[in-house]
């Protein structure tokens, strides 16, 4: 019997993502009203925390918010969307 | 008496309304008197005010922020290990002060122009040299669509890129293999970006870079800024993250390329990588889980290896697992300030390098952890690390290791 090896079964984990995010393309990429109904509160607790705790709103100044959002949208890969509100909850 | 009382009252009646003329007299007077003056003070209170307001203004104009912004931040890693290593029966203790493989000092700048460009940079010194950690700049092209360019951390896994900040890591250590095995900092391009998709959410990550250089006996090394050869490696990873409040993320990167020198027998190898990660963190009121694991399967091609000690020639199935799994809780619903700060983790890591290889070896390692947060990027740690190795080498099988680490380390987010 052929050995499958782990190589292949990644590959295929890795197909079934691709096809489960494309089979619904004709609704997807887009936000449903629950979450686009979220906050950037919500948002900052939900997302921050993925990695590190969440930082409190009094550490930097409006002008680094925007520019650590920048950054940590390309580090957690926010969307857009949820870079903007937590951004502008941080620099409330 | 009643003709008295009626006159008294009269009378009475007359001197009040005299002192009431009197009063509202005195009271027109006196305003008619001040009322120029008050005016006057108005005017020199506007005057003032318009000064002050104008000097502010002028204050705020200069001081105004152009559409860029530059700003410091970083991190900063400082600790004591305390070893005792068993080799073949043969013991020998050690203490380190800093410890000497994790410490770490990394400024990083951050350059922004506008809303759509981002320059980072991230000197690091380690104790012993001054590296680079990344250098690249970031385009924001489009929503979910990020280009970037420059000396990149290369998308396999999770780990590198996001957790192994010591204010991050929940342990003193890095996970044995993953952070390093196979290098991921590289030269290249990259494509990135998250993507609503309905109540869930999905993420790619996809870069072309120089790729690495097989080794003599081997092992692999990033190419470095000149390519070995004139192939790419492609490096990619999809994440799912499946619930409505990003709970769980998902993810599977994979890595190809061709690895050796133009021109030189290794010239035909090629590898395949892969990595599945997952995190998953919620709150379970009063307690915080944070659960977080990687795979990584490192393959090379067969290959025809040259045994320096005899010169002999000898293969071997290049192959490396490594991986890690993670559970840490955080009391962070209690109403005790002093407990809530407090973080216990346990990490089970495996670290398998091919056997009947020049660096074979089968690691098992189990740390255990006690934070104490400071703030919410300070941390004070005490670590417990047991390692187990058997060597599996050519010629050197079954060598066993047992390596006991106490570590006392302090990570701060500048």
């Amino acid at each position: 019997m052929k050995k499958i090896s782990l190589g292949y079964i990644i590959t295929i984990i890795w197909s079934l993502l691709v096809v489960a995010i494309f089979s619904t393309f004709p609704t997807g990429c887009k936000v449903s009203q629950k979450v686009a109904a979220k906050t950037g509160a919500q948002l900052w607790a939900e997302n921050c925390q993925r990695c590190h705790n969440t930082p409190s709103p009094s550490s930097f100044s409006h002008e680094q918010w925007e520019t650590i959002g920048l950054h940590m949208q390309s580090r957690a890969l926010l969307t857009d969307a949820e870079r903007d509100k937590i951004v502008d909850f941080l620099k409330q | 008496m009643r003709f008295h009382l009626k006159m008294s009252s009269t009378k009475y009646l007359v001197m009040r309304n005299y002192r009431h003329h009197q009063i509202v007299f005195l009271f027109v007077a006196g305003f008619a008197f001040l009322a120029p003056a008050s005016n006057a003070q108005q005017i020199i209170v506007d005057s003032s005010l318009l000064d002050r307001i104008a000097t502010l203004e002028k204050e705020v104009a200069d001081k105004k922020h152009g559409d860029d912004h530059f700003m410091v931040a970083g991190l900063a890693t400082f600790g004591f290990v305390a070893n005792n290593t068993t080799i073949a029966g043969n013991s020998t203790k050690s203490n380190s002060f800093p410890d000497a493989d994790h410490f770490e000092f990394s400024p990083l700048l951050l350059w922004r122009h506008g809303n759509k460009f981002l320059l980072e940079f991230e000197p690091s010194f380690d104790g012993s040299s001054l590296g680079v950690n990344w250098a690249d700049v970031s385009w924001f092209a489009a929503p979910g669509f990020i280009v970037r360019a420059g000396y990149l951390v290369l998308p396999f896994g999770t780990y590198s890129k996001r957790l192994a900040a010591g204010w991050i890591d929940k342990l003193p250590t890095d996970p044995t293999g993953v952070a390093d095995v196979p290098p991921t900092t590289d030269f290249g391009v990259e494509i990135e970006g998250g993507l609503p998709l309905g109540n869930m959410k999905w993420s790619y990550d996809v870069a072309i870079s120089n790729g690495l250089q097989l080794m003599p006996d081997g092992q692999m090394q990033s190419a470095g800024f000149s390519d070995n050869n004139k192939n790419k490696t492609i490096t990619a990873r999809l994440a799912l993250l499946p619930l409505s409040n990003s709970s769980l993320e998902i993810g599977v990167s994979g890595m190809f390329g061709h690895v050796g020198d133009e021109g030189s027998s290794f010239e035909s190898s090629k590898t395949d990588m892969y990595a599945l990660d997952l995190n998953y963190v919620k709150l379970f009121n009063p307690i915080l889980l944070n659960i977080k694991g990687q795979y990584n399967y490192i393959h090379v091609n067969d290959q025809q290896y040259l045994n320096p000690a005899d010169s002999s020639s000898y293969s071997f199935d290049n192959t490396t697992k490594t991986g890690f799994a993670q559970i840490s809780l955080r009391p962070t619903g209690v109403s005790s300030k002093w407990v809530k700060n407090l973080e216990v983790a346990f990490r089970y890591g495996n670290y398998t390098t091919p056997h009947s290889s020049l660096w074979g070896e089968k690691t098992d390692v189990t740390e255990f952890g006690l934070l104490y947060w400071l703030s919410w990027r300070t941390v004070f740690k005490l670590g417990y690390t047991a390692s187990k190795s058997a060597s599996s080498t050519i010629g050197l099988e079954g060598v066993k290791t047992v390596s006991n680490s106490f570590f006392a380390q302090f990570a701060i987010q500048l």
